[in-house]
């Protein structure tokens, strides 16, 4: 009888009743190279949102009805955990065909040999070619840039005048302008409205760095000096001072939400810092009509120093088993009309101008204040800064860090500056 | 031996006059605390999108159910798609977790053999690592045997009763029983199987309720790993198509993100009211007498 | 337990007393049991535990960036962690902090709402619902809005200071206060103890009770010598765990700060910091071994509190 054996088939039987349960309820497809009806199967990862997703979903169904034989699968997770997820994939062999990066984490990638060069492959042919190279790495074109965006300064003018003042002339306000014209908003509306909030994107710092004639990297090194850095950080404390910005601990509170909580988007300030194509969301958070203004500029700078950055890249896989329908479809998302007319400003502004002059009239309204600003622009703008080293996904966080050090008084901008440029440079020495 | 008797006097919170009325106070107080994060959101998921985050108080000046509509339709499936899907991965994690830790936690709270303390500590050894770093060498894993987007990543561990919690947690509460219960069974002829089986497991009662109700709920609220096993928008479970609805550098819906959150919570609320009936005052012990 | 009124375990029925072949045959039977009940739990550690432990191990004497094939260092990254990295050591105060104060308090709590909302009150099971919400919402993106709506600089917190005429600072936004805010978030989320708390006292079995009332022992003594002694098992679990994991706590921090840490890495949790290096700067074998070193830490502290448990953990299945 032995109850041993019973007990045996008890156990293997229980997990073998789970095994084949689980068996059961598992409705996904296996994970490689082609699909049950022979198609090839194109694997594509991107961030974002819902909006996103259904809009990109739309443009893979519009390629799957050109390219019948190919079977594209969106892989999608929001932003806070793509990179990790991404990079899993990498590291398990498993990297997705078409990639989406971010120029910051681009050399991340390209450096260590997992994208694939594109030049041949996707035409580029009415892409602006500096915009292009930003993309281009040691002469292989790694990247294709999706569309493109402008760090800039964003207003909501109805609160400029609630408090009593008007709009600057930005073609050619200063730094001082801008913390005084950020002081009264406040004063003027007995502090209801916030003059602006405060931003810690190394694009800021790369813009003002510029206007002083330095370079934010130059090679596996920051090439900015002490003394900008401080200055820059002048700017802030200025804006504490005059209550242009609010304190520290608050800034440092709305710092870490998004534009939809910010100052800014809660119609609570007046002025904040973003990139170009956030407007939109800017807009729609404030439900008001907001404007795009330049950068403020040191007195007798040579340049403005704003630039254009590509929102996002499309990359392909190195190890992809479909490296020709990965760039086919690439192509298809960043040169074909009926891709741009469904996909509009989502990337940004689209790269390429034969895109741009299909759907202009059918962009959103801030979309096309966008585009108008970026035009009105175009001849200050600075040449479109080349890929970061790497290490450089991690620049804001540092930056951010000892911009609070500093702003919390906890320590001297002397100290922090020299602090920020070693382990900022211990980051993109690798 | 399943006479189930109240305890006569209830200990050290015996009601005193008045004591009642004061503590139903209190709790209350203590509850609308509790629950304040709750109705942000649910008044956050009444109120028209744009006023969200622009209108602070907690009661909406507008009251629409348009986040619902929006947010049920917005992602590629309608959400109930989602819920389903969570549904089924979430019910296969509590049977397993269920049958394999109980299995696990009788051996080593009740059984000897050799190596026991070892294995013992290597099962919470187990889950001292952080699991950032076990992510990709299980993701590798996973991979080789080419089973990501199916639900077997996050399946196969619970039946392989990996999740040293709960069978800790399980063999706790089986060493609070005396063990002359397993004895007298014993005596009565019952092998380890039927011990475990009839004397233990339905002494364990509310272990199992509150191990049903943990798995159901950390599985059903678990991101990363569903993230990356379930990539494909078909296979998308409920958390995974909740943080669609954000996106950290530009437009984010929180609308349908709060009102989809409170359909979320639906499932696991209620499957807490109904398992918390289970945390019942376990099967008298007066077999032993 | 001297003075123990209760049915005593220790002295009811003992092992019937057994000869030394029988006893062997008898353990050997055991035995072989015990290893066929684990078999599920055996397959998993040898399939899913065990080889990306070890992987992780390897991984620690690397330089990994995922992407690349990983690369042997031997020991460097163990000595940059102790030689050059002050936020390491910064991370490592950060999280002892959290879990010294976080831990007791929460346990503390737990224990005392499971106590009141055991019995003894008309409407208890829907108290007990209400307080197991916010451990629900747990690790959702809308904790981190919520926390600021509580305390930021014109939340709830500071709305009630103000009617008092005090002006509160931005709680969640100054370095010196948002370390105490995510404590107070892990005690909010009480709930898990709580629950765990309250299924260890339904289980005791009410016969003790009974007994005890027969011999009269008041309502103090049977909590003094039946309830707290019984529960020893399970209030020692949550410490065990609750430490294990306050020291991986991650999601809070991640969210509340927007997954930097900050203000000024006033919030940089361990195995924050890990993921930063693991995923962001692409540093994988020194997340890897900073892993394996809290994981010779937090092993170091549950052998410390198994160690204790002898003195003051009562099991029912004490010979």
């Amino acid at each position: 009888m032995s109850s041993g054996k019973k007990m045996w088939s008890a156990a293997l039987l229980a997990t073998a009743v789970l095994a084949v349960t689980a068996a059961c309820g598992s409705g996904g497809s296996g994970g490689s190279g082609e699909s049950a009806d022979g198609k090839i199967k194109l694997r594509f990862s991107y961030w974002g949102s819902d909006a996103r997703q259904k809009m990109t979903e739309e443009a893979i169904k519009k390629f799957e009805a050109k390219n019948p034989t190919i079977d594209v699968e969106g892989e999608f997770s929001d932003f806070a955990s793509y990179y990790e997820t991404l990079s899993t994939k990498v590291a398990g062999n498993d990297a997705p065909d078409v990639i989406t990066l971010e120029i910051r984490g681009l050399r991340e990638y390209a450096d260590r040999g997992t994208l694939a060069d594109l030049a041949s492959s996707v035409n580029t042919a009415d892409f602006d070619a500096k915009v292009l190279s930003t993309g281009a790495i040691d002469g292989k074109q790694f990247a294709i840039p999706t569309g493109v965006n402008a760090f800039s300064l964003i207003v909501n003018p109805a609160l400029v005048e609630q408090s009593g003042q008007k709009l600057p002339d930005d073609s050619k306000w200063t730094w001082d302008d801008f913390v005084q014209f950020a002081g009264k908003i406040t004063a003027g509306s007995k502090g209801k409205i916030t003059g602006t909030q405060l931003s810690w994107n190394p694009a800021y710092l790369q813009i003002y760095a510029a206007q002083k004639g330095e370079p934010f990297y130059n090679g596996n090194k920051l090439g900015m000096s002490p003394q900008t850095i401080k200055d820059w950080w002048g700017i802030m404390q200025n804006l504490i001072k005059t209550k242009g910005a609010p304190e520290a601990a608050k800034s440092s509170e709305i710092g870490a939400t998004s534009i939809d909580q910010s100052l800014l988007g809660t119609n609570t300030g007046a002025m904040g810092m973003w990139w170009s194509n956030q407007l939109g969301a800017a807009a729609k958070a404030s439900g008001q009509n907001l404007e795009l203004l330049r950068m403020p500029k040191l007195e007798g700078a040579p340049t403005g120093g704003m630039f254009l950055q590509p929102a996002m890249f499309y990359t392909a896989s190195s190890k992809s088993e479909h490296a020709a329908e990965a760039a086919k479809f690439i192509d298809f998302m960043v040169n074909d009309p009926e891709a741009g007319a469904i996909i509009l400003s989502d990337r940004g502004l689209p790269a390429s101008s034969k895109v741009l002059a299909a759907v202009k009239d059918k962009l959103p309204e801030t979309d096309k204040k966008t585009l108008d600003f970026l035009d009105k622009v175009k001849g200050e703008l600075a040449e479109p800064p080349a890929a970061p080293p790497k290490g450089a996904s991690a620049m804001e966080d540092i930056l951010t860090r000892y911009s609070e050090e500093v702003m919390f008084g906890r320590m001297t901008p002397d100290d922090a500056a020299q602090k920020f440029i070693t382990e900022a440079n211990a980051s993109i020495a690798g | 031996m399943a006479t189930t008797s109240r305890r006569p006097v209830p200990a050290l919170f015996r009601p005193v006059k008045g004591g009642p009325l004061v503590k139903h106070v209190l709790l209350i107080g203590f509850g609308l605390v509790m629950l304040y994060p709750l109705l942000w959101m649910i008044s956050s998921s009444l109120k028209p999108e744009e006023l969200i985050f622009r209108e602070p108080g907690l009661l909406p000046s507008t009251v629409t159910f348009e986040n619902y509509t929006e947010g049920w339709y917005a992602l590629k499936h309608p959400f109930g798609y989602y819920l389903w899907n969570s549904a089924v991965i979430t019910a296969l994690s509590v049977v397993a977790n269920l049958v394999a830790c109980s299995l696990a936690a009788y051996a080593f709270a009740r059984l000897n053999f050799p190596l026991k303390k070892f294995w013992f500590a290597l099962m919470l050894g187990g889950i001292m690592l952080p699991h950032h770093v076990v992510i990709v060498p299980q993701y590798i894993m996973f991979s080789e045997l080419d089973l990501i987007n199916t639900i077997w990543p996050l399946v196969m561990p619970k039946v392989l009763a990996t999740d040293a919690f709960f069978v800790f947690l399980m063999v706790q509460f089986i060493r609070t029983l005396p063990r002359e219960l397993d004895e007298a069974a014993e005596i009565d002829g019952a092998g380890y199987w039927r011990i475990y089986l009839r004397v233990v497991m339905p002494l364990c009662l509310p272990a199992l309720a509150t191990t049903a109700i943990f798995t159901f709920i950390w599985t059903w609220n678990d991101f990363l790993s569903q993230l990356l096993y379930l990539n494909n928008p078909d296979n998308f479970t409920v958390t995974v198509a909740l943080r669609t609805f954000l996106d950290a550098s530009s437009d984010s819906s929180w609308g349908p993100m709060f009102a989809m959150s409170i359909v979320a919570l639906g499932p696991i609320f209620g499957f807490f009211l109904v398992g918390q009936k289970y945390l019942i005052r376990g099967v008298a012990t007066t077999g032993l007498k | 337990m001297a003075d123990s009124v209760a049915v005593k375990p220790r002295e009811a029925a003992t092992r019937p007393a057994q000869g030394g072949n029988r006893s062997t045959k008898r353990s050997r039977r055991e035995a072989r049991a015990a290893y066929l009940f684990l078999a599920p739990w055996f397959v998993g550690l040898l399939v899913i535990t065990i080889g990306p432990i070890f992987a992780s191990l390897y991984l620690s004497f690397t330089d990994y960036s995922l992407l690349q094939e990983a690369k042997w260092v031997g020991f460097d990254n163990y000595v940059k962690m102790f030689t050059e990295d002050p936020r390491f050591i910064a991370s490592l105060k950060v999280t002892t902090v959290y879990v010294v104060v976080s831990v007791p308090l929460q346990l503390a709590f737990a224990l005392a709402l499971a106590l009141v909302l055991d019995r003894g009150l008309r409407g208890l099971s829907f108290y007990r619902s209400i307080f197991y919400l916010p451990s629900l919402l747990g690790g959702s993106v809308a904790i981190a809005i919520l926390w600021r709506k509580v305390f930021g600089a014109d939340g709830l917190v500071n709305a009630v200071l103000a009617i008092f005429g005090i002006q509160g600072p931005g709680w969640v936004g100054d370095p010196d206060t948002a370390l105490g805010t995510l404590i107070l978030l892990h005690v909010w989320t009480f709930g898990a103890p709580m629950i765990i708390f309250l299924a260890g006292l339904r289980q005791i079995p009410s016969s003790y009770y009974e007994a005890a009332a027969v011999d009269g022992a008041g309502t103090f003594r049977q909590f003094r010598s039946i309830t707290m002694p019984l529960l020893t098992p399970i209030i020692f679990f949550n410490l065990v765990l609750e430490v294990i994991k306050s020291f991986q706590s991650f999601t809070q921090a991640f969210i509340v700060s927007n997954g930097k840490g900050g203000p000024a890495d006033s919030t940089l949790f361990y195995t924050l910091y890990l993921y930063l290096k693991g995923f962001k700067s692409y540093d994988m074998g020194y997340a890897a071994a900073m892993a394996w070193v809290l994981l010779v830490i937090i092993a170091a502290l549950t052998g410390i509190n198994f160690l204790a448990s002898k003195y003051w953990v009562f099991y029912g299945d004490d010979k």
